[in-house]
């Protein structure tokens, strides 16, 4: 028998949408809580509609990262355009010991679903925003993406190559980090809940979630007054050398290499054969390695780019040097490492069709964590409206018809 | 007394470097008591690291160790010692929660795997964050950031321009992803102690949090269905949609809605070139990308990227200023958010440091005490809490235990 997960009595309303939203009730539908996305029709969530589909078959229910996206969390529809929808939705929340969202800041109380609202009809309940730079303060209505948030928080302008111009993330990396980050502050808010019977409305800003990781460049600029520019692959304290990304054999086939430590350093010599390049003074020690880093890495990647990636990253490590291989998409699927620790599964989604998305992504000794696809439009409207909230049958058919329940 | 949201819960962390001390400090921003446990002689590594004021180096003026541990007490000890061991497990008999970033390896050898450890407290909940992970062919790798993040996918999918090496973001990004997923996770795994019959490990890999998630969502349906997948450099950018650079730096430039891009002209000051219906349809502006792209250079060179800004937000198109650490660190939103927390430190002076990441009005976080010296509390622990005699206590310093 599995034993109980170990949030199994939590049950959260997600009002959450883009990519945050679905990971916040992601990652609490993992340890076990029964998190409801609310969504309707009136307006299809934009991820319903990213291809490519399942076998093909453009459809709203078969969008594969949606499914990656959403997995774990269950779904009804209300159409919160309706004043009947807004009240279902506080009716549902008296239900909830959580309710999320990542809407601007005043788009809950413009839907009559705002913490006031919902902490008239469910007193402890906890509110987790998780809006853009937070409930307060004058950045508070700014409009960005997930992929450009990051640009108001320094860190964007760490990123590139050394000396040239900032270059993208081309991918939203403030998303899937704020909902793990919004389900903590919906754990923390429970915890003080359970000890104290009060709720709040907790306010996660995505800027101060992503400005913890610009901390180094921070204290540097607090302490020293210096402004940290881009920094190709370099160690973020520059103590370290060689540190950065070398070419392989193959078609955009790379290595890491990071030597931290004279030892390391002496492992490193070992394997390339102790050239006599290399046992030149200006490499001897880390500090000589740090100041003529840019030589050093020119005759690393001459040694490095006639290797297989895989191969030296294993005789790499035999002399206890930190390198490993640049992986690609294909190598997340195929690496034996992910392959061994079942990071992607195979899973049969309720409507017939297998597919691939990941696991737990934290591996648990006890728990056994059960992995859903995300959810088809309203799959668990019947369970909610009638037997949670106990809707009359004729009630729920006239809401349906009204396109309330939509 | 405060009333912090996680009173009561206690904390040792056996760990250095970033991934295991950012989520031990994360859990004492609310009110977790932490424990760090150090090495005698070396102490954490970010100790070692800096910045360092005025590039004087010095164990205890490291200004990244002090913004990864403040709140925490230090103690010294040697697990691989038997002494170090015993006293450690004391220590974890009497916690909720261990945070450890040591390798599987490592752990094995002090006798300090999952197993052993649930014998002396059924109910510790032991958070190991590793660059990948307690199990698979790579477990007992060595492993920085760096490699961890590169072996994620992230910067071949995603960063860096085709042909040239893929990047990282310029911090250790994947540690603090891990940090993050471990902290929550483990206080799931802490908040449903008895309904899930006890404690537990939970085994954070970096790569694996960051591969699965950040690159995995978008990227993985697709590979397994199709076959096919893409790298860095696939962004469709003619909407436009990426980095600009501008009079004083750079900015985001970003319109994909039609709404977005009439924000757009209307901030640019409808120029004759935009005003081409055709060009209110996305990707009809991604085939022009070249032209587009080369216009809107054009006026962005000619304004300041905080002009930009104010100019884009105010006409509902969502682009931003690439701020420099200096800009985002002083902007007026931070100051009025109050998010930068100033802490004395007895050998630092006045130290400015990043507030707690979650704001909870209830029971607000956040540091208040600085990083603690290299076993500024071994007096307390040892003798104090765990009734050691002085006698001991010198026995235990003379023989490099603590």
């Amino acid at each position: 028998m599995a034993e109980a997960l170990p949030l199994e009595q939590v049950r959260v309303a997600n009002f959450g949408w883009s990519w945050l939203g679905p990971v916040a009730g992601q990652t609490l539908a993992f340890m076990g809580a029964e998190v409801y996305k609310i969504e309707s029709r009136a307006r299809i969530d934009i991820n319903r509609t990213i291809p490519p589909f399942a076998e093909g078959i453009a459809d709203p229910d078969r969008s594969l990262q949606n499914h990656a996206a959403w997995a774990g969390n269950r779904s009804i529809t209300l159409n919160l355009k309706k004043p009947e929808a807004q009240e279902l939705a506080r009716q549902f929340v008296t239900h909830c010991d959580v309710a999320m969202e990542n809407f601007g800041p005043s788009v809950m109380d413009k839907l009559n679903i705002g913490y006031e609202k919902l902490r008239a009809v469910k007193p402890d309940i906890v509110l987790v925003s998780m809006p853009a730079a937070g409930l307060h303060g004058p950045l508070k209505g700014v409009r960005t993406y997930g992929m450009s948030l990051s640009s108001i928080t320094g860190l964007d302008s760490l990123t590139g190559y050394t000396g040239g111009p900032p270059i993208p993330m081309e991918m939203a990396f403030p998303d899937p980090m704020g909902g793990m980050t919004g389900a903590m502050g919906a754990l923390l808010a429970l915890n003080y809940r359970d000890r104290t019977g009060k709720g709040q409305h907790v306010d996660y800003s995505q800027q101060e979630g992503v400005m913890q990781l610009v901390a180094p460049a921070f204290m540097d600029y607090a302490m020293n007054g210096r402004v940290a520019g881009p920094m190709s692959n370099r160690h973020p304290l520059g103590v370290a050398a060689p540190h950065g990304v070398f070419p392989c054999s193959g078609n955009d086939r790379w290595i890491s290499i990071a030597v931290v430590t004279d030892e390391e350093w002496e492992g490193l010599l070992g394997a390339m054969g102790r050239p006599e390049w290399a046992r030149a003074p200006e490499f001897a020690k880390t500090a000589d390695r740090v100041a003529n880093i840019d030589a050093l890495h020119e005759r690393l990647a001459a040694w490095t780019q006639g290797f297989d990636d895989h191969e030296l990253a294993g005789r790499l490590q035999e002399q206890g040097v930190a390198a490993a291989p640049v992986a690609d998409v294909a190598d997340l699927m195929n690496d034996p490492h992910y392959r061994a620790r079942g990071t992607f599964i195979e899973v049969t989604h309720h409507l017939g069709f297998k597919e691939t998305i990941h696991g737990a992504y934290v591996k648990t000794s006890r728990s056994e964590v059960e992995v859903r696809p995300g959810p088809t439009i309203g799959q668990d409207n019947d369970h909610v409206f009638k037997e949670m909230m106990q809707i009359p049958e004729k009630r729920f058919r006239q809401l349906v018809e009204d396109q309330v329940i939509y | 007394m405060h009333d912090d949201a996680l009173d009561g819960i206690r904390v040792i962390e056996l760990g250095e470097g970033v991934s295991a001390p950012f989520c031990a400090r994360l859990f004492s921003d609310y009110g977790a008591e932490v424990l760090k446990v150090e090495h005698p002689q070396s102490g954490d590594v970010t100790r070692r690291w800096g910045p360092f004021r005025g590039d004087r180096p010095h164990p205890e003026k490291s200004g990244l160790f002090f913004s990864l541990n403040t709140n925490k007490s230090s103690i010294t000890l040697d697990p691989g010692r038997p002494e170090g061991r015993e006293i450690l497990l004391k220590l974890l008999a009497r916690a909720d929660i261990l945070v450890e970033n040591n390798s599987p390896q490592q752990m094995r050898e002090w006798g300090l795997e999952y197993a052993a450890l649930s014998e002396v407290n059924p109910d510790l909940v032991m958070i190991s964050i590793t660059p990948f992970g307690q199990t698979g062919p790579y477990a007992d790798w060595k492993g920085y950031d760096l490699n961890a993040f590169h072996f994620s996918a992230a910067g071949h999918r995603y960063c860096g321009r085709p042909g040239e090496a893929p990047l990282e973001h310029g911090t250790f990004s994947a540690e603090y992803f891990g940090a993050y997923a471990a902290t929550a996770w483990g206080l799931a795994a802490v908040y449903g102690r008895k309904i899930a019959g006890g404690g537990q490990q939970l085994d954070v890999s970096c790569s694996e949090v960051l591969g699965a998630l950040f690159v995995g969502t978008e990227n993985i349906g697709r590979y397994a269905q199709d076959g096919d997948f893409s790298s860095r450099g696939a962004m469709m950018s003619g909407g436009p949609s990426t980095i600009f650079p501008c009079k004083d730096g750079h900015v985001w430039m970003m319109a994909l809605e039609p709404g977005q891009w009439d924000g757009l002209v209307e901030a640019m000051g409808k120029p004759d070139w935009a005003m081409v219906e055709l060009f209110r349809d996305r990707l009809e502006r991604v085939q022009n990308a070249d032209l587009i792209e080369g216009k809107i250079m054009e006026w962005t060179l000619q304004h300041t990227k905080q002009e930009i800004m104010d100019l884009c937000q105010a006409n509902a198109c969502p682009s931003t200023a690439v701020y420099t650490v200096a800009e985002a660190l002083e902007h007026p939103h931070v100051a009025a958010r109050e998010f930068i927390v100033e802490l004395e430190h007895p050998l630092m002076g006045r130290v400015r440091s990043l507030g707690p990441p979650i704001r909870l009005p209830e029971s607000p976080g956040g540091p208040r005490t600085p990083a603690p010296l290299l076993g500024q509390h071994n007096e307390n622990v040892y003798g104090t809490l765990l009734g050691m005699s002085d006698a001991e206590l010198q026995k235990l310093r003379a023989d490099e235990v603590i």
